[in-house]
């Protein structure tokens, strides 16, 4: 089992390279293979689950091999709980968007499955990646397929956002390149090795100059990847002009490798400079939450608004990891998966709709749940996931960001709050606009409901989204180790605090499920003390900036004494 | 100095006499051959793989021949392959091209060896002279290529601008090689840079090193020496405009690196703030001029100017590092921009001129490999991986990083990233229209080579990079390692 | 008394002469000419520094621009006759088949 990481992260590029030899008239062969490819994608995936330890704090199923010597560049792959449950969702929304483009795509088939298979292993190829240059490789990847994707089989204004999409990601992943270079080097001039080995930049204490710069070129390149305001632009265009399947995958997976990215190195190799930045970064959350909400609420276009809807939820992640706490951070990573769950089967819904009508309008439809019932469920469903009703997945993920953005700072999670409230608005809005009153269209009153294809696409996240609702531990206990490796570095006073059990406040029952060990319970807000800490005190303690390091653990100042030092 | 020539001086300097007597036969078969046999297409390539062959046993040797005026070292020899890859595609592409034109084989492919045999002891001088006269041979042979086409009026004027200019910056050049001289009382680089060490700054070595970069600076085409380059790209012949943009280019760098690393270590506060600025300069003009144009050949001139501005980076940070991203990038700039122009030379065709953007359009309905393969040297002269040029890339702005020269990095990132929207107007005809212009373009065996090496060339070195690496930096050692450089650094 | 400093004036002075030659005139051959101009400008200062420093290397070296500068213009010319063969002027304000 040495390389099953990368059995599963080459398998769709093999789909592909197989697609090249069949002649391009066959169209039916053609998705047949793709499908069967992606779909054993997702089996293959499967027992990553099973056999992924979420005791063991070390990164498993670790490949590696020297890629490039000269420079210490290695082919390092590796997953924890994080990008297990990426990966995961990467399969599985991959296997939805090959099989939902059946009928959808009738020209240039080959080339799309193609497409969409080398995107499989581009996105797949990040999560796994534990060098930072093999990271940026498949980072990259992504872009010329997904390219295509919108350039070639979009709707009408697919061109522009195409480049639009383009340029804007490559911007910024440029930028993050010269960082990784800068880390490179400051590396090599520290420890004397070439190496952009992920592993050996997690414990690295780097100068705080040089972190305030990294931080904005990794902020660039991962914010506009998010995407964060005001780096947003690109996101409602890409989403509206591009086919089905590129929309599920852009908003299911390839949004989550900005948060992905913030996680595995923003945080962990610069916890300092994180620190110093949550007040920049919050502020630009909130916005984001407040304004895509707001947005979402003017649409008329039914993708445009899903859209900026994805805006205001990403923020809400980005909000839930900025506050820096083990709680916040957790539902940060489970609202990713939630997202890729409820706004994915929200772009297939409208891809099904735009399919039989090709028209996104929301004033062309009215009265659908009349005239496709099971439609209707399934969207009524997965809206009520997105708005974060109880028993669904959107309400855990935004439950846990909430309480870990409450620890930090009241006005932040009041701020936080409205953003579900206008979720609820805009989500229920469209709803209602769409599905209920009268069938004044004439052309609407003879849609076809779902048909068993479309059905499948959505039985996985329907399925998904209810089990996260009722049992989430599953998902929690993957997460633990992850989450305690990034806040070791970015929060250290919480586990210092790991060991004192006796501040607990507002355990949920999902949080009591999810941490076997205890360190939930503990995670909770607690001072210094180890007494129960007031809710602003903690906000201090978890969002003081740097300048004054926040002296209050040994583990804080050390750091910056070795650095200094080494200095 | 004892006067004469030794043997051994003749043992090392076999590439260039087989290169010579190579294209001597040349011009021998071409008059026994009947005209327009395409025999001589592989007797050219003949030469260049005896050529190839004959650097062999010189894979290790670090001399200097001729009293001083040649090196032959393994920079020099990283160069000299470059160059007979360089020559061996364009001479490959260059087939289909001269029998749309109706032009003659021989002395085109003679021209084509001499100006290689140019080039390599451009590569190889680390004397003033032979660089100068290195330079000539290159640059003579390059006018008469340029005009080589001789009803079209678009080629003569492309010839007497090349010319004009070329010799204009050639008198320039020499100037500031004849002050350079007197201020130092030697004309070779390795004696000179021992005389200037401790040499207080004198404003007549300014001024020569100001006119030396100058003249160089016209011969790598960078902003604001660069005028010539479009109007000469667009008019030349399509596949001599391929080999200028690459020889020619990577010959004069391989001159400035001698000149300036090897011979005026001393000077480099001063060279390095000019080459920073005309760095910076040269890669924005160009990617902002590419943006509007219409011509390919026009197109591929300007990004070809701004990856004279990436190049020159190598050259600012001046280290080790530096240098072998150099050598990296230009062997890799080779593979893509002579694969894009062997994609322009297929879209010749006796109905079409094929050099504008629409002609490009629906080409990947038409000839899925050549739209494929232009994809592959577009992303990858755009710097996106996995191709070739984004490691080229990862490594200029790396050791520009390492050197401290980071905002000259960030202005180099910045500009691929612009360079891309060009970039990716080519593949937007290719892929994305539908409607064709003219004849269906046809790929000849000679072409598909090409193309098919460029291509695996380019996708190799983007996923595995990894000798090429070592090659390069072994190379960038050798240079400088002798004497002085490695005492200033 | 003729220094060298007299001829690398003499020099400067060609050199600056052809410059301004190359950048005014408009007819291609009088501008060839200013290049030469600029050429034997370098001669000049070759041989005054060879006297100069008592060296031989300058004179080689000029003698090498001379024969290089033979061979080029011997080229030159030939290109500017197929020009003037196609268009019928040697005026450079005439080229302008490619421009932005």
């Amino acid at each position: 089992m040495n390389h099953y990481l990368s059995l599963i992260l080459f398998l769709p590029l093999a789909g592909a390279l197989l697609l090249l030899f069949v002649p391009k008239q066959n169209d039916d062969a053609i998705r047949w293979i793709a499908n069967i490819v992606a779909g054993l994608g997702f089996v293959l995936s499967i027992p990553l689950w099973f056999w992924f330890n979420p005791q063991d704090p070390a990164f498993q199923f670790v490949e590696r091999a020297p890629w490039i010597p000269s420079i210490g560049a290695d082919y390092f792959l590796g997953v924890d709980g994080l990008s297990t449950l990426l990966i995961l969702l990467t399969t599985l929304m991959g296997s939805i968007a090959v099989l939902s483009s059946w009928t959808a795509i009738t020209e240039r088939v080959k080339e799309y499955y193609v497409f969409l298979l080398v995107l499989q292993t581009g996105m797949l190829g990040a999560f796994m990646a534990l060098d930072f240059l093999l990271f940026f490789l498949f980072w990259e990847l992504m872009l010329v397929p997904m390219y295509f994707l919108i350039g070639i089989w979009g709707s009408a204004n697919r061109l522009y956002s195409a480049i639009k999409f383009f340029l804007y990601t490559l911007a910024g992943s440029v930028v993050m390149l010269l960082g990784i270079l800068a880390l490179y080097f400051y590396n090599h001039s520290q420890t004397g090795v070439y190496s952009f080995d992920v592993t050996l930049f997690h414990t690295l204490n780097l100068p705080e100059n040089l972190q305030w710069w990294l931080f904005l070129a990794f902020f660039l390149g991962f914010a506009i990847k998010v995407p964060m305001f005001p780096f947003h632009t690109w996101l409602p265009d890409a989403h509206t002009d591009a086919p089905t399947a590129g929309s599920v995958i852009l908003a299911a997976v390839m949004l989550k490798m900005g948060t992905y990215g913030f996680l595995r190195f923003s945080l962990p190799i610069l916890p300092e400079a994180s620190r110093a930045f949550v007040p920049m970064m919050v502020v630009l959350c909130i916005i984001g939450i407040v304004y895509g909400a707001l947005v979402a609420l003017a649409q008329k276009d039914w993708k445009r608004l899903v859209a900026y809807s994805s805006v205001s939820h990403m923020a809400m992640v980005m909000l839930g990891m900025f506050a820096l706490n083990p709680v916040g951070i957790t539902g940060s990573i489970i609202q990713q998966l939630n997202h890729g769950i409820s706004t994915g089967a929200l772009f297939l819904l409208v891809g099904v709709v735009y399919e039989r009508r090709h028209t996104r309008e929301i004033s062309e439809y009215g009265g659908l749940s009349k005239v496709m019932p099971a439609y209707a469920a399934v969207f009524l469903l997965m809206t009520m996931s997105s708005i974060g009703l109880p028993t669904l997945n959107g309400f855990i993920g935004e439950l846990l960001i909430l309480q870990g953005v409450f620890v930090a700072n009241k006005i932040w999670a009041a701020f936080a709050a409205s953003g579900v409230v206008l979720g609820a608005a805009y989500m229920l809005y469209l709803y209602q606009r769409t599905m209920f009153g009268k069938v004044d269209n004439p052309k609407n009153e003879h849609l076809a409901d779902l048909g068993p294809r479309e059905f499948a696409t959505f039985a996985p996240l329907i399925a998904l989204a209810i089990w996260i609702g009722l049992y989430p531990a599953p998902f929690l206990r993957r997460l633990d180790t992850s989450v305690q490796h990034i806040i070791a570095r970015v929060s250290p006073q919480y586990n210092e605090r790991a060991a004192s059990a006796e501040c607990v406040s507002v355990p949920t029952p999902e949080l009591m499920a999810a941490s076997p060990g205890g360190q939930f319970l503990a995670a909770a807000p607690c001072g210094p003390d180890g007494k129960p800490l007031t809710p602003a005190a903690a906000g201090a303690a978890s969002a003081v900036p740097p300048p004054v390091p926040a002296a209050t653990t040994g583990q804080v100042s050390s750091p910056q004494a070795a650095a200094q030092g080494a200095r | 100095m004892p006067p004469g020539i030794s043997l051994s001086d003749f043992y090392y300097i076999l590439p260039e006499i087989v290169l010579t007597a190579g294209a001597l036969v040349l011009l021998v078969v071409d008059a026994r051959l009947p005209r327009g046999s395409r025999a001589l297409t592989w007797v050219t390539m003949a030469v260049l793989l005896a050529t190839a062959v004959s650097l062999v046993p010189f894979r290790n040797t670090d001399v200097e021949v001729s009293q001083g005026l040649l090196a032959v070292d393994q920079f020099a020899l990283f160069f000299k392959v470059v160059f007979l890859v360089a020559a061996a595609m364009t001479v490959l592409m260059s087939e289909r091209y001269l029998q749309v034109e109706g032009a003659s084989f021989g002395e085109y492919y003679f021209l084509i060896l001499c100006s290689t045999l140019g080039m390599m002891i451009m590569a190889g001088s680390i004397d003033l002279i032979s660089a100068f006269v290195g330079l000539e041979t290159m640059a003579v042979s390059f006018y008469i290529l340029a005009g080589f086409i001789k009803p079209n009026q678009r080629s003569n004027e492309a010839a007497v601008k090349y010319f004009l200019l070329g010799a204009f910056s050639l008198g320039i050049l020499l100037y500031g090689m004849s002050i350079l001289y007197g201020v130092s009382g030697t004309t070779n680089l390795r004696t000179m840079a021992t005389v200037f060490v401790g040499h207080e700054r004198n404003p007549l070595l300014v001024l020569a090193v100001i006119l030396v970069v100058a003249g160089m600076e016209f011969k790598i085409a960078a902003v604001p020496f660069h005028m010539w380059a479009p109007d000469v790209y667009e008019g030349a012949p399509t596949p001599v405009t391929a080999f200028l943009s690459v020889g020619s280019k990577a010959a004069s760098f391989a001159m400035l690196l001698r000149i300036f690393v090897e011979g005026l270590p001393s000077m480099d506060a001063d060279w390095r703030l000019l080459f920073e600025m005309l760095a910076i300069v040269t890669m924005t003009v160009g990617n902002v001029a590419a943006l509007t144009q219409s011509n390919l050949k026009r197109m591929l001139a300007y990004s070809s100017i701004a990856h004279a501005g990436y190049l020159l980076i190598g050259v600012v940070a001046g280290t080790p590092r530096g240098i072998s991203a150099m050598l990296i990038y230009l062997l890799i700039y080779s593979f893509m921009q002579l694969g894009a122009f062997a994609v322009i030379v297929m879209m010749r065709r006796k109905d079409v001129v094929g050099d504008e953007l629409k002609d490009l359009s629906g080409l990947y309905h038409r000839q899925p490999f050549a739209a494929f393969a232009m994809l592959v040297f577009m992303l990858s002269l755009g710097g996106i991986p996995p191709t070739a040029g984004f490691m080229g890339k990862l490594w200029l702005f790396g050791a520009a990083i390492d050197a401290g020269y980071v905002w000259l990095a960030v202005i180099g990132v910045l500009n691929s990233a612009v360079s891309l929207y060009y970039y990716l107007r080519i593949v937007v005809f290719m892929y994305l229209k539908k409607e064709t212009i003219g004849s269906e373009p046809t790929l000849s065996p000679a072409l598909t080579l090409t193309l098919g090496v460029a291509v695996a060339a380019t996708l190799v070195l983007g996923v595995y990079p990894g000798l090429l690496f070592d090659l390069a930096e072994a190379s960038a050692r050798t240079l400088g390692a002798s004497g002085v450089t490695a005492a200033i650094r | 008394m003729i220094t060298p400093t007299h001829y690398m004036l003499l020099s400067a002075a060609l050199f600056i002469i052809g410059v301004i030659g190359v950048m005014v005139r408009r007819n291609i051959i009088i501008i060839f000419m200013s290049i030469e101009l600029i050429l034997n400008a370098v001669n000049i200062n070759l041989i005054a520094y060879s006297y100069q420093l008592q060296d031989v290397i300058g004179q080689v070296f000029a003698v090498f621009v001379i024969a290089v500068a033979a061979a080029e213009a011997a080229v030159g010319l030939g290109i500017i006759l197929a020009f003037y063969r196609n268009k019928e002027t040697v005026n450079i304000d005439e080229m302008n088949l490619m421009r932005w």
